[in-house]
C-alpha cells in the first residue's frame, strides 16, 4: 500500500494573510510524521488542506501517487481524529466505529465484525453498546482513534488529539498510538505544539513558524543539529548569547560578546566577520565548575533560582549584560551543597557544544502570528 | 421555590406577582376553559325553559359534531391540512435554519434574520391580505410565471387549498425557524467535518448527524406550528374558499352566527382535545420531554 502524502509548492492565504507559504514536502508510506510549531505557524491549515476541508490557494497535495485536487474531503483516502474527537453523542460506541463502513454501504454482521475487531485493538472489548457520555476521556479518545482506523485510511491525520488529556494519559496514549501505528502501518501525520509528542513519537518532525517549514529531520537531529534559531530556541531548552564573528576557521566560530567577551563554538555556516550572530549551548552542557578551570568559554554568573524537577535541578543564574538568565541543567549529585541562591557560580561549556548561527539564518524566524 | 423569591425582591413584591399570577392561572386561563367545558355539556335553551326538565347534562352537542358528515370531514380535514402546512413549514425552514445556524456570517445571519423579522411587524391580518393579492387570479405570481412561460394560463390559487397552505406556512415560518435555529446552533461543526471525513455525503449527514440533534427544535416548531395552524381563523377565511373551510370558522359560526355558544363549546373542546393529543403524540415519537419544548 503506497500511502505517500506529496506537497507540493503548496501555499494558502485567506484575504491577505498568508498561512502557509509555498512548500514542498514529502512524507514516506507507513511514517509517523508530525507537524510541530506554536499555534497560528499553519500547521492546522495544512491538515486541513490534506484532508480536504480547505482548498489551497496553489500547490498539489498527492497521497499515494495520486492527485487530490478534484477529491473531494469525503472521497480521500484520509481519516482525521480531531481535537475534540467530535464523536457521534447520539450514536453507541459501536455506530461510532462503525459509521464510515454504514456510509460505503456494508451490511450490518459485516460492520459488526470490523467493530468489534477494533475495539479489541484499543482495548475497548465489550464497550460497543455503551453510550459516548458515559466513557472516560482516555476512553473517548480510543473509539475516535477506532472510528478513524474503521474506513481503513491511507493516511491518518490527527490534530492535536492528546491535549485535553491529563499528563499521565497522555503519556500512555503516545506509546498506544506509536504502538498502533506500528501495527497498522499507516502513514500517520500528527500536529502538535507539545514538542514532547512530537520528538517521543515521531520518525520525522517538520518545525514550522509563521506558516514556513523551518526544518525537517528526525527528532534526534533537530535536537542536535537546530537549522535555524527559531527551531533551536523552540525545540528543547536553550540558552542564547548574541554576539559578533570575530573569528573562524574550520567550522569554529570565535564570537564577542560586550561585556563576557569571546567565546567560541561550531557552526556549519561561513560566517564574516562582523557579522552578527547568536550562540546557543543547551542547559545540560553548562557545567558548574570551580575557579581554576579552564578560561576557554567560561562565564562568571550569580546563582538566582534552584528549581527541582525530579530528576535533575534547573538553575537559573543572571550574568550581567545578559537580558535573560542562563539555564543550568545539573544532577543533584553534582550540585555543592554549599551553593545556594545569590552565590557566585563559574559555568563553562565545550565549544563543541555551543552553535553559532548568523541572526538572520531563515527567512521569517521568530513567533507567528495570525490564524492556527 | 417561595424563599429564593422572597430573599430576591422582598416579601410584598413576592406575593404580588405569585397573586398576579395565579390570578392570571385561574380566573384568566382555567375557570373560561372549565365554563366553557360545563357549557359543552349543557343544551341550548330559550331563557325561558332554563330551570326546566331539559335543562340537564347532555352529549347531545357532540353527538351533533359526530352526526354531521360536513362539520366531521372538515374537521378531519383540518387536521390533515395542519399536519400538511407543518410538514411543509419544515422542508421551508429547515435548509434557511441550517444556513443560518452553521454557514452564515455574522453579516449574512444578521441580514436574514431582519429580513424574516421585519414582515412581522405588519399585522398579520394585512400580511395575509398581501398574499390575497400576490396570489389573486389576475395578480403578480400569475403575471411572473405567466412572463417566465411555466404555465400558459393563470392558475386559481384561491379558489382550492393551496392559497391557504401557502398563507399559513409563510404565516408560521418563524414559529418553525427560530426553535430550529436554536437546535441547531448547538452543533459542534466538526461532528459534520468528521462524517464528512468518514465518507458521508451531504444527504446522510443531515440525515445521520444534523437532523437528530437538532430533534429537539424540529419537535417545538411542529408542536407551535400545527397549534397555530389548527386554530389559526384569519388565513382561512381571507384566503380560503368556501371549499377549503376551516374547523375554526364552523366553531366561529356556532358562537357568533348560530348564537349557540353550547355547541361553539363543544366543538371547541374537541379540538382542544385533539392538539393536546397530537403534542403528546409528536412528543413520544420524538422521545422529548415538556422541558425540551420549554427550551
Amino acid at each position: 500500500m503506497d500511502s505517500r502524502v506529496q506537497l507540493q509548492q503548496l501555499s494558502m492565504s485567506f484575504g491577505d494573510f498568508t498561512a502557509v507559504h509555498p512548500l514542498d514536502l514529502d512524507i514516506r508510506s507507513g511514517e509517523f510524521f508530525s507537524f510541530l510549531g506554536p499555534s497560528g505557524c499553519g500547521k492546522t491549515t495544512l491538515l486541513n488542506i490534506i484532508s480536504g476541508f480547505l482548498t489551497p490557494t496553489s500547490g498539489t497535495v498527492t497521497i499515494g501517487g495520486e492527485p487530490m485536487a478534484s477529491v473531494p474531503a469525503n472521497k480521500r483516502p484520509t481519516s482525521m481524529i480531531f481535537q475534540n474527537l467530535a464523536l457521534f453523542p447520539l450514536m453507541t460506541v459501536a455506530e461510532n466505529i462503525e459509521f464510515g463502513l454504514e456510509v460505503r454501504g456494508i451490511s450490518k454482521p459485516e460492520r459488526r465484525k470490523v467493530s468489534d475487531r477494533l475495539l479489541e485493538l484499543v482495548d475497548l472489548t465489550g464497550s460497543g453498546d455503551k453510550r459516548i457520555d458515559d466513557l472516560s476521556g482516555g476512553q473517548k479518545q480510543r473509539v475516535a482513534i477506532a472510528r478513524a482506523l474503521a474506513v481503513e485510511p491511507r493516511v491518518l491525520l490527527l490534530d492535536e488529539p492528546l491535549s485535553a488529556l491529563d499528563l499521565k494519559l497522555r503519556q500512555h496514549m503516545r506509546s498506544e498510538l506509536k504502538e498502533i501505528q506500528r501495527r497498522t502501518e499507516i502513514t500517520f501525520i500528527y500536529i502538535t505544539h507539545d514538542q514532547g509528542e512530537a520528538l517521543t513519537m515521531s520518525d520525522r518532525v517538520a518545525v514550522m513558524s509563521a506558516g514556513r517549514l523551518q526544518q525537517v529531520d528526525e527528532p534526534m537531529t533537530l535536537y542536535q543539529n537546530p537549522a535555524t534559531p527559531f527551531v533551536a530556541e523552540f525545540v528543547g531548552e536553550n540558552n542564547r548569547i548574541a554576539g559578533e564573528v570575530v573569528g573562524n576557521d574550520n567550522g569554529r566560530v570565535q564570537i564577542k560578546h560586550p561585556s563576557l567577551g569571546v567565546l567560541e563554538g561550531i557552526s556549519t555556516e561561513a560566517m564574516a566577520p562582523g557579522t552578527a550572530c547568536s550562540l546557543y549551548v543547551r542547559p545540560e552542557r553548562l557545567r558548574l565548575v570551580g575557579e581554576d578551570a579552564s578560561p576557554v568559554n567560561r562565564l562568571q554568573a550569580r546563582l538566582d533560582v534552584v528549581n527541582f524537577e525530579g530528576a535533575f535541578l534547573m538553575l537559573e543564574s543572571s550574568i550581567e549584560g545578559l537580558s535573560d538568565p542562563l539555564k543550568i541543567q545539573t544532577e543533584h549529585s553534582t550540585m555543592p551543597a554549599s551553593l545556594t541562591k545569590d552565590h557566585p557560580v563559574s559555568l563553562v561549556f565545550d565549544p563543541a557544544d555551543a552553535l553559532v548561527m548568523p541572526e538572520s539564518a531563515a527567512e521569517g524566524g521568530g513567533h507567528a502570528q495570525g490564524l492556527d | 421555590m417561595l424563599k429564593a423569591l422572597t430573599d430576591r425582591f422582598g416579601l410584598p413584591v413576592s406575593v404580588t406577582i405569585l397573586l398576579l399570577l395565579w390570578f392570571w392561572l385561574i380566573v384568566l386561563v382555567i375557570l373560561p376553559q372549565l365554563i366553557m367545558i360545563d357549557y359543552s355539556f349543557r343544551p341550548n335553551l330559550l331563557p325561558a325553559q332554563m330551570g326546566g326538565p331539559e335543562d340537564g347534562y347532555t352529549i347531545g352537542n357532540y353527538q351533533t359534531l359526530a352526526n354531521n358528515d360536513i362539520h366531521r370531514t372538515i374537521f378531519f380535514k383540518t387536521i390533515w391540512s395542519s399536519i400538511l402546512v407543518t410538514f411543509l413549514t419544515l422542508v421551508v425552514c429547515y435548509p434557511v435554519a441550517y444556513f443560518l445556524a452553521q454557514l452564515a456570517s455574522t453579516r449574512q445571519a444578521m441580514l436574514i434574520a431582519l429580513l424574516l423579522v421585519i414582515p412581522y411587524w405588519i399585522n398579520e391580518i394585512l400580511r395575509t391580505f398581501a398574499w390575497y393579492l400576490i396570489l389573486a387570479f389576475q395578480g403578480p405570481l400569475n403575471a411572473v410565471l405567466l412572463g417566465l412561460g411555466f404555465i400558459d394560463r393563470p392558475i386559481r390559487f384561491l379558489s382550492g387549498d393551496s392559497g391557504v397552505l401557502i398563507g399559513m406556512v409563510y404565516a408560521y415560518l418563524l414559529f418553525m425557524v427560530f426553535p430550529l435555529y436554536n437546535a441547531l446552533e448547538s452543533l459542534d461543526p466538526n461532528q459534520v467535518r468528521a462524517a464528512r471525513n468518514l465518507g458521508a455525503g451531504t444527504i446522510r449527514t443531515h440525515w445521520r448527524i444534523i437532523i437528530p440533534h437538532a430533534k429537539p427544535g424540529i419537535a417545538t416548531g411542529c408542536i407551535m406550528t400545527f397549534m397555530l395552524a389548527a386554530g389559526s381563523y384569519a388565513v382561512p377565511a381571507l384566503l380560503g374558499s368556501p371549499g377549503s373551510r376551516w374547523f375554526t370558522q364552523i366553531i366561529y359560526n356556532w358562537f357568533f352566527e348560530g348564537g349557540d355558544w353550547h355547541m361553539g363549546a363543544a366543538y371547541a373542546f374537541v379540538l382542544l382535545i385533539l392538539c393536546i393529543g397530537f403534542i403528546a403524540l409528536v412528543m413520544k415519537v420524538f422521545k422529548i420531554g415538556l422541558g425540551d419544548i420549554g427550551r
